[in-house]
Formats: C-alpha cells, sequence, structure tokens
C-alpha cells in the first residue's frame, strides 16, 4: 500500500532507506514507518546513489556505452541499481498521541508516504494563526498548518529568506488569517506599501476589514487615515538607534527636554535658553539634524511642517495606533515615502507607547484580558544588528529581550540574519524559513533552531518559492509547508460574500 | 465672494438662565459681524440649536435673528449637528427651513446603492454648498462610507463642504477618548472645509483638503472650555482670506488654587486675595481648586463669602469646580472603606432579603452567606486529590445547608 521504500540501514539520526524502483523519493519528503502500535514520521534529508556492482565495474559499463555506443543493459537493472534515501525520525504517532522518538524504526520495515489521516494530530489550536498547507516534499497535503498565535507572536517570529522567495506573500497570509481574529494587534511597518493593497488586492478585501487600520502619508483611500505626528509626542530617547547622537548632543538633547519637556524639539529649533551652558556647534548641528530628519523648515522664526512631523496636528496618533492593537486589530504605517531612519522613528515612537502601555497592564494585572502585541518589521538588522547594538539598545532590542513577559513580540523579516546577534536569534522562539542560498545565513538559522536542523541546510538551499520550513517551540517537529499564493488565497476565500444589508440614510432629505 | 462660518452655536445649552443668555448673545454678535462685514452668505456647520426641538423663548429670538437676514437677502446654509438632529425627523430645523428661514443643505439621492450628495448653489456667488449631518456617536461615518465621492470631487467651480465631524487628524489630545473619523472619508478637491462638533479652533491643509476649518464654539459650553477657550469666535472668508473674528460676551476671570498644605480658611482669603486684585465687574469668574487640603473639610471652605465678594462687586456670575480637590479626611475614610472585608459586608447589607427562605431572619440569612463565602473559597490543600476536594467541599456545605 504506497510502499516507497525499506529500510536497510544506518543510525538514529540517519536511517538509510532503499528506494522501491518505479517510486520517487524527494528530498524533505514524509515517510511513515508503521507497525502494529505505533507510526514514526520520518523525513528524507538526502539523497543518494546505490548500486549492486562496484564502482570499477560502473565506470567500465559507462566507458563502453559511452565510447562504443554499445546497446548495453543491466540484468535485472531494478534490483542491481536503486536510489537511497537518508531519512531522520520526527516523532512518534501513537493512539493519537505524539512523542519525540527514541528508538529506531524496525529493521527492514517498509515505509510508505504520508497521508492526510497520519496526521491528524496536526489540529487548530486555540487563537490559530494560518500559515499554509503541509508540505511533503514538493507535494501539497490537504492539512491546514496552524500555529498557536497568541503563543507565537508574543515570542517573536523570525522570517529569514532571500529577496523573492515570498516574504510579502507569507506576511499577507499571516496577516489575513489574523484579521479573522482579536487574540492580536499587529503593527506593520510597511516600506514597500504591499499589504494594505490600495491597487491590487490586499488585505483592504478582507470582509473583516474593520479590523484594519491603515495610515499613510498622502492621499489615503477613503476611510483610511493620514499619518501626522505631533511633535510633542517626540521624545529624546526615540531617536535610540535611529540617530547616532555624540555624548555632548545626547546631553544637550535631555536638558533640552528637562527644561521644555513636550515643547522641546521647538525649543531647539528656536534655540531657546536651557540655562546650561552647551558648545554652539553641538546645538547647531543637533537643530539642523532635527530639521532634517522631521522634515520641518525654520523660516522667519516660525517653525513649519513639510512631512508626516507636524506641529499642530497628529496629537493622538500614536494614541490611537495603541488604542486599535489593544483592540486585537492589524495597524499598518505605509512608510513607503520615508528614509528608513524616519521609519525607525516612527517605529519606535509606537512601539514605545505600547510597550510602556502593556507594563503598566502587567504592574495592574490587567495584561491577561488583552491581546498580544507583534511588531512586523522588514530588514530586521537595521535595528536588530550587532553593529547597531554595539552602539546601545533601542526599544526594538528591549522587545526581543523582554517583550514577551509584556506580551509584545516582534516578527522581524531578513535577508541577513547572521548579522543578528545569536543571542536574539535564540530568542525567536518560532522560524519561519524561506529560501536562503548563502550557507552563513543558513548556518545562522540551523544554530538557533528550536529542534535539530543540522542535517537540513540542503532542504533550506532547495526551498522553492512558496515553500516553507517552520521551526519553532510550539512544534513537534520542524514542519515543512506551502504558503498559498496570496491572490489565490484571497479569491477563494472571497467566494460567497455575505448578502450586505441596505443602509438607510436617515436625517437626509433624499429625492 | 465673502461669507462667514459659524458652529457649535448650541442656542439653550447652558442651563443657569444666565449663562444660556449668553449663547443667544453670542449668535446675535456673530450675525451682526457678518452684516457689518457684508458676507453674502453665512455657514452653519451643525448644533445651532442644543437640542431639536429647543425652547420657544430661544426659538423665538433665533427666528427673529434668522428673519432679519433673510430680509437683507443674506442666505444662511446649515447641517444639522449630533444635538439638533432627530432621527424622527422631528426637528426644528426642518421648520425654519419650510419658513423660508435658512437652507439645510443635507440633500441628495441613492445612486447604485451610493449616497450622492447635492449641491446647493447660492444664488449671488454661484458658490456650490454640500455637506453631511453630524449624528450622536459617530453613526454618520457609515454614510461616509456610502458616499458616492466621484461625482463631489469632479464638479467644477468654488466648492464647500460642511461637516459636523471630529477629524481624527486634528482631534487635540484632551478629546483622545473622543470619536473620530479619519479626513479620508470627506470628499477631496473642496476650496473651503466647514467644519463643527469638536470645540477647538482650527484652520489647517492637509494633503488633498485645503482649509480645513474648525471655528469652534461661538460660546464656551462648558466649565473647561470657558476656562481653556475663554471666548467664542467664527471665521470670516472674504476672497481667499480667512479671518478669525472673536466673540467675546462677558470677560472670563479664571483662579486655579492649589489646596496642598492649605486649611479651607486659607483657601478662602486666598480666593479673596486674588478676586480684590481684578476687576470683576461684569465677569464670569471661575475658581477651580485641586490638590488636598491639610486638615478640615471641603465644606469648610467660606464660598458663600466669595459668592456675596462677587455680588457686592457685581460679578455676573460665579462658577467652581472642586472636583479634583480632596481631604485628608475624606482620604482617610476611603482607605478604611476600602478594606475586602468591609467591602463584602457592606455589599451583603446591601442585598439581603432578596433570599426567601423560611426561618431565616437578616441574621441568619446574613451569616449564612458569609458561611457559604468562606466554605466556596477553600483551597485544595497539599497532597488532597481533585476528587477528594470535590467531596469535602460537598459535605461541608450539606453540614452547612443541613440537608
Amino acid at each position: 500500500m504506497g510502499e516507497k521504500g525499506i529500510i536497510i540501514s544506518g543510525k538514529f539520526s540517519e536511517i538509510l532507506v532503499r528506494q522501491k524502483h518505479d517510486k520517487e523519493i524527494e528530498l524533505g519528503e514524509l515517510l511513515i514507518c508503521e507497525d502494529k502500535n505505533s507510526k514514526i514520521l520520518l523525513q528524507v534529508y538526502d539523497l543518494l546513489y546505490g548500486s549492486q556492482l562496484s564502482s570499477l565495474n560502473l565506470e567500465l559499463v559507462s566507458g563502453m556505452k559511452l565510447e562504443e555506443d554499445s546497446e548495453l543493459e543491466f540484468l535485472d537493472e531494478k534490483i542491481r541499481n536503486y536510489n537511497l534515501a537518508l531519512l531522520k525520525s520526527l516523532i512518534t504517532i501513537t493512539n493519537k498521541k505524539v512523542i519525540s522518538s527514541k528508538s529506531l524504526p524496525k529493521f527492514f520495515s517498509s515505509i510508505r508516504e504520508v497521508k492526510k489521516d497520519d496526521l491528524s494530530f496536526i489540529t487548530k489550536p486555540k487563537n490559530p494563526l494560518y500559515l499554509g498547507k503541509l508540505r511533503s516534499g514538493s507535494k501539497v497535503l490537504d492539512v491546514d498548518v496552524f500555529l498557536p498565535g497568541k503563543k507565537v507572536l508574543s515570542h517573536h517570529i523570525l522570517i529569514p529568506a532571500t529577496t523573492g522567495r515570498g516574504k510579502s506573500n507569507l506576511a499577507n497570509v499571516m496577516l489575513w488569517s489574523l484579521l479573522d481574529e482579536n487574540y492580536a494587534g499587529i503593527l506593520v511597518l510597511d516600506p514597500h506599501d504591499e499589504y494594505f493593497g490600495r491597487n491590487k488586492i490586499g488585505l483592504k478585501d478582507h470582509p473583516n476589514k474593520d479590523n484594519l487600520v491603515y495610515y499613510t502619508p498622502e492621499s489615503p483611500p477613503p476611510g483610511q487615515r493620514t499619518l501626522k505626528i505631533n511633535t510633542k509626542k517626540i521624545k529624546p530617547g526615540h531617536f535610540n538607534g535611529v540617530i547616532n547622537w555624540s555624548d555632548a548632543q545626547r546631553e544637550a538633547l535631555t536638558a533640552y527636554y528637562r527644561r521644555f519637556k513636550k515643547n522641546w524639539i521647538e525649543a531647539v529649533i528656536m534655540e531657546q535658553d536651557t540655562g546650561m551652558q552647551f558648545h554652539e556647534g553641538t546645538l547647531g548641528v543637533i537643530k539642523r539634524r532635527l530639521i532634517s530628519l522631521l522634515n520641518l523648515e525654520f523660516y522667519d522664526n516660525k517653525i513649519t511642517a513639510k512631512g508626516v512631523f507636524d506641529t499642530q496636528a497628529g496629537e493622538n496618533t500614536i494614541k490611537d495606533i495603541c488604542a486599535d492593537l489593544e483592540k486585537g486589530k492589524v495597524v499598518i504605517i505605509d512608510t513607503s515615502s520615508f528614509s528608513g531612519n524616519v521609519e525607525i522613528l516612527i517605529g519606535s515612537l509606537i512601539t514605545t507607547e505600547i510597550f510602556n502601555r502593556y507594563k503598566f497592564f502587567k504592574s495592574q494585572g490587567l495584561l491577561k484580558n488583552k491581546p498580544v502585541i507583534s511588531v512586523l518589521l522588514e530588514e530586521a538588522p537595521r535595528v536588530l544588528g550587532k553593529e547597531v547594538l554595539e552602539k546601545g539598545p533601542n526599544i526594538f532590542s528591549t522587545i526581543a529581550r523582554e517583550g514577551r513577559k509584556f506580551q509584545i513580540g516582534l516578527c522581524a523579516i531578513t535577508q541577513l540574519p547572521s548579522l543578528i546577534p545569536r543571542q536574539i536569534l535564540a530568542n525567536m522562539n518560532t522560524k519561519i524559513i524561506l529560501g536562503i542560498e548563502m550557507q552563513p545565513e543558513r548556518q545562522a538559522i540551523i544554530d538557533s533552531a528550536s529542534q535539530d536542523m543540522s542535517s537540513d541546510s540542503r532542504a533550506i538551499a532547495a526551498l522553492d518559492k512558496g515553500e516553507s520550513i517552520i521551526t519553532s517551540n510550539f512544534t513537534r517537529f520542524a514542519i515543512p509547508i506551502k504558503i498559498p499564493l496570496f491572490d489565490e488565497f484571497v479569491v477563494e476565500r472571497l467566494a460567497k460574500p455575505d448578502a450586505e444589508a441596505e443602509l438607510e440614510f436617515e436625517g437626509i432629505s433624499l429625492g | 465672494m465673502k461669507f462667514s462660518h459659524i458652529a457649535d452655536c448650541h442656542i439653550g445649552a447652558w442651563r443657569d438662565p444666565k449663562l444660556k443668555v449668553l449663547n443667544s448673545q453670542a449668535f446675535f454678535r456673530a450675525v451682526d459681524i457678518s452684516l457689518q462685514e457684508k458676507v453674502d452668505f453665512i455657514l452653519i456647520s451643525g448644533d445651532l440649536f442644543n437640542s431639536a426641538l429647543p425652547g420657544i423663548d430661544k426659538l423665538k429670538e433665533v427666528v427673529k435673528k434668522l428673519k432679519m437676514l433673510s430680509e437683507k437677502k443674506i442666505p444662511v446654509y446649515l447641517i444639522p449637528g449630533s444635538h439638533d438632529f432627530s432621527p424622527s425627523g422631528k426637528t426644528m430645523l426642518d421648520v425654519l427651513e419650510e419658513a423660508g428661514l435658512c437652507i439645510n443643505v443635507v440633500k441628495g439621492d441613492v445612486f447604485n446603492k451610493k449616497l450622492r450628495l447635492k449641491f446647493t448653489v447660492d444664488k449671488k456667488t454661484g458658490v456650490k454648498i454640500t455637506g453631511m449631518l453630524g449624528k450622536r456617536g459617530m453613526l454618520e461615518k457609515a454614510y461616509y462610507e456610502e458616499l458616492d465621492r466621484e461625482n463631489l470631487e469632479n464638479e467644477h467651480g468654488f466648492k464647500i463642504f460642511m461637516f459636523h465631524t471630529a477629524l481624527t487628524e486634528l482631534k487635540p489630545a484632551y478629546l483622545e477618548k473622543m470619536d473620530s473619523a479619519p479626513i479620508s472619508l470627506l470628499p477631496k478637491n473642496f476650496d473651503y472645509y466647514a467644519g463643527g462638533h469638536v470645540h477647538i479652533v482650527e484652520k489647517k491643509d492637509l494633503p488633498g483638503y485645503k482649509n480645513v476649518i474648525y471655528p469652534g464654539p461661538l460660546f464656551p459650553n462648558t466649565y473647561y472650555e470657558l476656562e481653556e477657550l475663554k471666548k467664542g469666535g467664527f471665521y470670516i472668508y472674504d476672497n481667499g482670506e480667512i479671518i478669525r473674528k472673536d466673540i467675546v460676551v462677558k470677560k472670563i476671570i479664571t483662579l486655579k488654587i492649589n489646596a496642598n498644605t492649605k486649611l479651607p480658611e486659607d483657601i478662602t482669603k486666598e480666593i479673596l486675595k486674588e478676586l480684590e486684585n481684578q476687576k470683576i465687574q461684569d465677569s464670569i469668574i471661575l475658581i477651580r481648586l485641586y490638590g488636598i487640603l491639610e486638615s478640615g473639610k471641603l465644606s469648610e471652605i467660606n464660598f458663600k463669602r466669595v459668592y456675596d465678594y462677587c455680588n457686592e462687586k457685581k460679578a455676573y456670575f460665579v462658577m467652581r469646580n472642586t472636583s479634583r480637590l480632596n481631604s485628608k479626611e475624606f482620604e482617610e475614610i476611603k482607605i478604611k472603606i476600602s478594606s475586602s472585608e468591609n467591602i463584602e459586608n457592606s455589599l451583603i447589607d446591601e442585598h439581603l432579603g432578596q433570599i426567601q427562605v423560611k426561618s431565616w431572619d437578616k441574621d441568619k440569612e446574613k451569616s449564612m452567606i458569609k458561611n457559604l463565602i468562606t466554605v466556596l473559597s477553600s483551597n485544595k490543600k497539599d497532597g488532597e486529590k481533585v476528587y477528594e476536594f470535590e467531596a469535602r467541599i460537598k459535605e461541608e456545605l450539606k453540614e452547612l445547608l443541613e440537608i
């Protein structure tokens, strides 16, 4: 019944299987070795050739075929030449209970392909986070893979992948799934303005779009919000990880903040007196950098806002965003028109506020009733990289270290995980690995994975677009999945729209 | 082209007759200034009245003024606000419109399930005006979501959009809890956005939206507004120039006194001393006290003496606010009451008599409730199995309830 091969030798971490001649075994494929009481789930991590002929004979026969054009055929070819597969044991399934494998499958037992019934232990958890369908090699099984969202999001997620492997597609699928629920508030810093779907299918098409909030600096679509942040909401600490101030500059910033509180930026630009002595050059640099970063104009003793930071508008933006996150909404900030520094500053402002609020909720015993918060951040080494952190911590590194105590996690996307310190990588308890070609990057992930992935380097390198391996503290084994193509995924889900009730325009003279 | 933009008159809002009359006076003043300025028309962005059906006396005053404008051929264009809108349609604004005293510009039709607003064209200037009413609880947001923007945005000519909605982007910090809508719900490409509802003075350009204006109330409507705004006002648009017109119907004097480390008599003296230094005749006096009195009670502050002094000096009106003032005595009582046992006892006392059991008097009922609480709050002992714990509790309850 679907027999694919027989176990012929090996050891616990390296089970050698001879492949049946007319069957095909793929790298990453899931296989089952079954006996009366249990099933062992195995995964292929390498493939090689086997032959009963000695290598000298093989070389001779191949030479004759090549050089003399002879029509030599092997006698009993199916028996003499074959493929071998190296498997590792993932889990043992007994009466629908799943335990880590601790013994070898029986010698010479046959293996077969995995079926949906074998995987009935994969169920939809409470607070589900949908990621895709289970994958066995390149075959997609009709088994939905969900992670326990609340736990996974608060314990940080890392999405490492090379460009073009489907990071945005994965994020879109995850966010779509989260829009169905209210257990998590997600802050998305979107440097490519690709999640909302202004001019294409996107999260805006979700039936539960009330759970989605979109901020953009220019021409928001109807019902969405113009991103304006009042300069009074910025504190010197928000620049950590954004601008490298010298010690003297930092002291001057602190002095201005102490003296002028929320009006400190205005005071710096207007060159008001703090009562302390600072070098003229120090103040000049601070003033210039603030004006440039915040896109302000100072002319005729007046400060005019030209961009997202405003001296009049946006007094409640940060609080509104935090309030929406606390209601379990997905808040997308379109940062596509900003420089990296401005994007980090905005992220820092919001994240600091929500972190402080959640710290307060914890101190008041109110945290359990709050949704978890996750901050989706692209190019994570910009704030979590070794070089950046050598210059001092920032709110993102603080969250990476201690956020889970306060139900706040990061969802960090990167092409270069090796730039993130090992301690932080190890803290990211779920890794959704897409294809990575560079060996050092794969190694950084393997070294910090939640499961033993020491034999999976090849499988990671071979991941095609949309294929992924999830390694997590909250899964029993590293799960291979196929992430659906977002556009098709949405179309499938929108196939049966609900009948909309017609709105009555009470109070408006119609006709 | 010249027009006035007024909002939030709230005529009839204050309960006290002396303050109630000031709402009306502010409106008359705004109309008079508009007449002096020779405006072509007047916009009222919601809440002309404080309710859909205002008192006859207030209505009479307003009708008189609107009639005067009508005779001078100065049209008044308005939208209903969250206070003077009525879902049943029974609003005095309809009566005023039927009488030809004003024009409600919230008109439209439904086309392809979308709300298509129509423009009201001012005959003299050709200005095209439309707008959206305000409803309580921001229910108008659903209307905006169904709005056909295209026909509004593509209309040529000088266009005014009137609205009575708090805009998220312009909401000040102290109104953070107020329901609001993003400006993107409003149609773009208008020349003037005449706002109302939020009692702030704001004049701002946002991307795609120029001249977004909140004139604030014509007269402050709460203690806080009196304290912070001190006056009302409106805007006049004069061929591209937007000019603020303040309306001061009464001078407002605010006293903010920190009561920390002070006795009630000190506070009384301090208030009087502060008042002696000011000309209070015909003024509204606001006295805000905050902090914790060193000793004594709030009632020991001699407000009567303060009021007598103000009357003697012919102040117009005196208001005090002690919501943030406490006395140490009050604090101590609060702590005593807040012990869990006391709270439990007072709650039991409050609900006694609701259980109808024969042979139980109030004392018996109280003791049974307390015993039940004790039994039911018992914890599982170390080493005790769950089924043993359940059996023990059941046994104790049987014994207590004699069953």
